[in-house]
């Protein structure tokens, strides 16, 4: 149906507290608004009908402002206004996350939040009144940021920007709340618009991965600041995402869509695949490794600026299991932003991110072939909804990521320096 | 002095008991009076040792302004009044001296009767001290505990362009970023609607003020849309009051809700009915607004009695609750109460807590501190090591210093008072016609006279001063010999003196008047033969008090003697 349709009539009740709201003012053309909400009291769905059900006065004077809007299949959503956006979102355990601004005409702000108290909680959640970030360190940079990492077991972090090709290396302190800038990794590459991508080597002596292109690509000890390890080779792809696997291991993906697994005891062998995801028409590309896939080992996903998405056995690299192309309507404004991300805590679930204000949720498993279409589990359109702006241009999704623990909820931020935090239900998990 | 000092009294690095002492142009200034609700003894009063060491507050204080009524900001006004003494004028807004008085009494009902303490003021005391208040517009006083987005019904803490030396600010939430209002609203609503499907009861006990309203308002629209049917109930007494009060000062409200106030009065529901206590043992779901806030008494204490056995109902805590209070006990986890008469009360119905708590975020106070423009920037009710972030921020983007001091520290705050003086246009006219234009590089003395009348100063001419005061003036003129050799006529020496002066006074206005003397601004020059040596002519310099500097240094030019002429 659409916005309009009142259902009100149907009664009962919301399986884990799933609650469906309309303002039929907002909605657009195609976007479905109904919760399909099963569950243990066996009601398919309910819903309710906005301004257009006619009956009783418009309550005068709250008008528009105070619509409620359309949320479906959320355990819990909290939405929060950052000073500026962020295009990082970096875990620092389970409780607490760092974000930083990447504008490019002032003072940038890096902020260690922790997360609301009552989402750590795993009873009497009730009871919780704190529901806000709270900023527990911040510091100032003079470029914008674009990529931060925190060094495990740390107090340390690595920022890559621009301008200049290096990195920063930050110490979040003890006893104050300052983030402090304390040294520079150089990097010697001069690229003008090109930024370095960072990944981390955790151990007794952190090693930091980076590279601008597979020819610069090399790994620095982090407090000595001595090449451990380099690529040697002169291919110039640019890299889209780095990944490290292991102690020894770690994965590249380059814009090209060329994606490869390099284990640092050995020179520079990497295995690779052959050519970018079949179907697809070139465009930006970035991967993530993890989930399991069809086969027992860990699998590569890799997703393309024009919506196309790929898996692949990290065995064989060669051969791509399936490719869908995923339920996104332009190619992306931004491929820079494009993300994709394994959920830690679920078995073949991913997340999209990149193409518009929305975040994607896909279950792997229920691909077939190669290039078929799929349909997300569940798309996040808080951003959208909750834009203050309304007809200017809608906000993009920046970054998310999954919490580590929880297994079914995300952060994500948008260029309009929202963040949301939100846990969804899976809608087919009815009794 | 032109110095601002500061020295917070309570809430200097920590939450609670605001209270900061100013000296700001030779006046002593008490802000805020608060209590610390986390304290049961002399430490939830700010220290007025500080203060009483100098004699009586009375003399040293010349008046305490209150920002609000939340009683972590006025809650030891009455301890502060009549028990350690001030007798001065305390200024608040209408609102606040309607609101605080039921506040306090309501803080002190459960001191003394719930948990029996002994040295707390008394209902009288709280009349008394209200005595001394003296209700101000809104212009003269800023809202305390402000927060940026609009509450429902009160409008956006918003502040003039006012470029103020000092501004003082909380910094306790400034490391929050807080969640959307809408999600709080969603997450409200969404337990009331499922309590209420279920066939439960939602109780929220609320403290009559200020949240009561805005959850009302909430509802009915809620109701409205959903076109809910269970009754919503508003309890009488205490919050009647306050509605009543709130009707009296619509005018401090949001401009939405003033403007439908002609139309349909917002505190007018259609759906909330007035609550009576029979109500509570009707059968089927229902929502009831009861006082007091934290379930320490009366009709709220009743209903939950009521209810808490039943796992289908619920009771939403919408604030803070004082250790003591049953609320404070269900908050904490407790299921099992004991009730008067050894009798246990076992809770079975859900506890929520919901916090829509009034205080500004980060993003709140940094847009507070852009509105104002200050020069210097104070931060209390923070903890020092966690404003550390926040100080560099305020001090980077608005290039002014930013203070944190603890209780009982002193900040100093050096200013530059202007104060502004009118000038006679007489007396300018007359200066200007003196001659050359002063400038920047070059200023010139001005003789006036400077008249103070009631906050006004006015500069006028010595004569019009004179004038107004009925004096008569006196002249006093100066005149000074200087012997020069020369032999020559006088008009010749005149003339020379005239042709030396000009050339070497350039930024003077030397002239030569047809009797042949010579005068340099207002000073005259005239050359007499001496009595008895002709060879020597006598220059007779005179000039006015006014005229002193400008007269020695001619005298003193002069006696070094002319140029020789060109013959």
């Amino acid at each position: 149906g659409t916005g309009s349709d009142s259902c009100h009539g149907a009664r009962g009740g919301l399986a884990g507290g799933v609650v469906a709201l309309v303002n039929s003012v907002g909605l657009g053309p195609g976007l479905r608004a109904w919760a399909g909400a099963g569950g243990a009291r066996g009601e398919s769905w309910r819903a309710w009908g906005g301004a257009g059900r006619g009956a009783g006065p418009r309550l005068p004077g709250l008008g528009h402002g105070a619509f409620l809007w359309a949320q479906v299949g959320y355990q819990d959503f909290h939405a929060f206004d950052l000073s500026e956006a962020t295009r990082v979102l970096e875990w620092i355990g389970d409780k607490g996350v760092f974000v930083a601004g990447y504008e490019s005409r002032k003072k940038n702000e890096i902020l260690h939040l922790t997360l609301p108290f009552r989402l750590s909680v795993k009873e009497n959640q009730g009871l919780f009144p704190e529901r806000d970030f709270k900023v527990r360190h911040g510091g100032f940079s003079d470029r914008p940021v674009f990529d931060l990492k925190h060094v495990p077991d740390t107090r340390l972090l690595v920022t890559s920007g621009l301008p200049g090709c290096y990195l920063q290396v930050w110490q979040v302190a003890e006893d104050s709340d300052v983030i402090q800038a304390v040294s520079t990794i150089a990097v010697h590459e001069k690229e003008g618009h090109l930024w370095p991508r960072v990944a981390i080597f955790s151990s007794v002596a952190p090693g930091i991965l980076h590279g601008v292109r597979l020819s610069s690509l090399k790994v620095v000890d982090l407090e000595s600041q001595k090449t451990m390890y380099t690529s040697g080779v002169s291919d110039s792809d640019e890299l889209s995402s780095l990944q490290v696997l292991d102690a020894h291991t770690f994965a590249f993906c380059c814009t090209s869509g060329r994606l490869g697994l390099v284990d640092t005891r050995q020179k520079w062998a990497p295995s690779e695949n052959l050519s970018p995801c079949p179907g697809s028409g070139g465009g930006r590309w970035c991967a993530e490794v993890g989930g399991r896939g069809r086969g027992p080992g860990p699998h590569i996903a890799s997703l393309g600026s024009d919506g196309h998405l790929c898996l692949l056995d990290c065995r064989d690299l060669s051969h791509p299991e399936s490719s869908v192309q995923c339920a996104v309507s332009t190619p992306s404004p931004a491929p820079e932003l494009l993300r994709v991300t394994w959920a830690p805590g679920l078995d073949n679930c991913l997340a999209i991110s990149g193409f518009d204000g929305t975040v994607q949720v896909y279950d792997v498993m229920s691909w077939d072939g190669m290039g078929g279409q799929a349909e997300p589990l569940f798309t996040h359109r808080g951003h959208v909804f909750l834009d203050g702006n309304g007809i200017d241009t809608a906000p993009l999704v920046t970054t998310h990521t999954w919490h580590p623990q929880k297994p079914r909820t995300l952060l994500s931020a948008a260029s309009d320096a929202s963040l949301h935090v939100w846990d969804w239900v899976d809608l087919r998990a009815s009794c | 002095m032109p110095e601002i000092r500061v020295t917070p009294l309570g809430a200097g690095q920590d939450v609670g008991r605001s209270c900061i002492l100013v000296s700001i142009g030779g006046k002593n200034v008490m802000l805020d009076c608060g209590m610390h609700m986390g304290f049961n003894d002399d430490r939830r009063f700010p220290d007025f040792s500080y203060i009483t060491r100098n004699g009586r507050l009375t003399d040293f204080l010349d008046c305490v302004i209150i920002s609000h009524f939340h009683l972590d900001h006025c809650g030891a006004l009455p301890y502060f009044s009549e028990m350690v003494g001030y007798d001065g004028p305390i200024y608040m807004t209408h609102p606040t001296q309607a609101i605080c008085p039921i506040l306090l009494e309501d803080y002190r009902k459960i001191a003394v009767d719930k948990k029996g303490e002994a040295n707390f003021f008394t209902s009288q005391m709280i009349k008394d001290c209200m005595k001394k208040v003296v209700a101000v517009h809104l212009h003269q006083t800023v809202q305390g505990d402000y927060n940026m987005t609009p509450d429902r019904h009160l409008g956006a803490a918003w502040i003039d362009k006012c470029r103020p030396n000092l501004l003082i600010t909380e910094s306790t939430y400034a490391t929050t970023i807080r969640d959307s209002k809408r999600c709080r609203e969603r997450d409200f609503l969404k337990k009331v609607h499922e309590t209420v499907e279920r066939g439960g009861k939602v109780l929220i006990p609320v403290f009559a003020l200020g949240r009561a309203q805005e959850l009302c308002i909430l509802l009915e629209t809620f109701w409205e849309r959903v076109n809910l049917k269970a009754p919503i109930y508003f309890s009488t007494g205490l919050t009647e009051k306050a509605n009543h009060y709130y009707k009296l000062f619509i005018t401090w409200t949001n401009q939405k809700i003033r403007k439908t106030f002609v139309q349909r009065n917002m505190f007018e529901f259609k759906h909330i009915k007035a609550f009576d206590r029979a109500f509570a043992d009707n059968p089927g779901p229902m929502v009831v607004f009861a006082t007091p806030g934290m379930l320490h008494a009366g009709q709220s204490l009743q209903i939950f009695r009521k209810w808490a056995g039943n796992e289908k109902n619920m009771v939403i805590m919408p604030g803070y609750c004082v250790q003591g209070t049953v609320g404070h006990k269900i908050l904490s986890g407790q299921r099992k109460l004991e009730m008067e008469g050894r009798q246990v009360l076992e809770v079975k119905m859900q506890v929520e807590y919901m916090s829509f708590s009034a205080h500004a975020d980060a993003k709140g106070i940094m847009q507070l501190v852009g509105q104002a423009e200050p020069e210097s920037v104070l931060l209390v009710h923070g903890e020092a090591k966690k404003m550390e972030f926040l100080k560099q921020k305020i001090e980077q983007e608005f290039r002014v210093n930013c203070y944190m001091p603890a209780n009982g520290e002193t900040v100093t705050l050096p200013t530059s008072p202007s104060i502004p003086v009118g000038i006679s246009l007489g007396l300018l006219k007359r200066e200007m016609a003196q001659g050359l234009l002063p400038s920047a590089k070059k200023p010139r003395l001005l003789h006036g006279t400077l008249i103070m009348k009631d906050s006004s100063f006015q500069l006028v001419s010595s004569e019009q001063a004179l004038k107004e005061l009925g004096l008569a003036e006196h002249q006093l003129r100066f005149t000074c010999r200087v012997h020069l050799h020369d032999s020559r006529k006088e008009q010749e020496t005149a003339a020379r003196v005239y042709s030396h002066l000009k050339s070497v006074l350039k930024d003077h206005c030397v002239q030569h008047l047809p009797d042949g003397s010579v005068t340099v601004e207002s000073i005259l020059i005239q050359a007499a033969a001496h009595s008895e040596d002709p060879g020597t002519k006598v220059l007779l310099v005179s000039w006015t008090y006014q005229d002193e500097e400008l007269g020695s240094y001619l005298t003193s030019l002069l006696k070094k003697g002319l140029p020789q002429a060109p013959s």
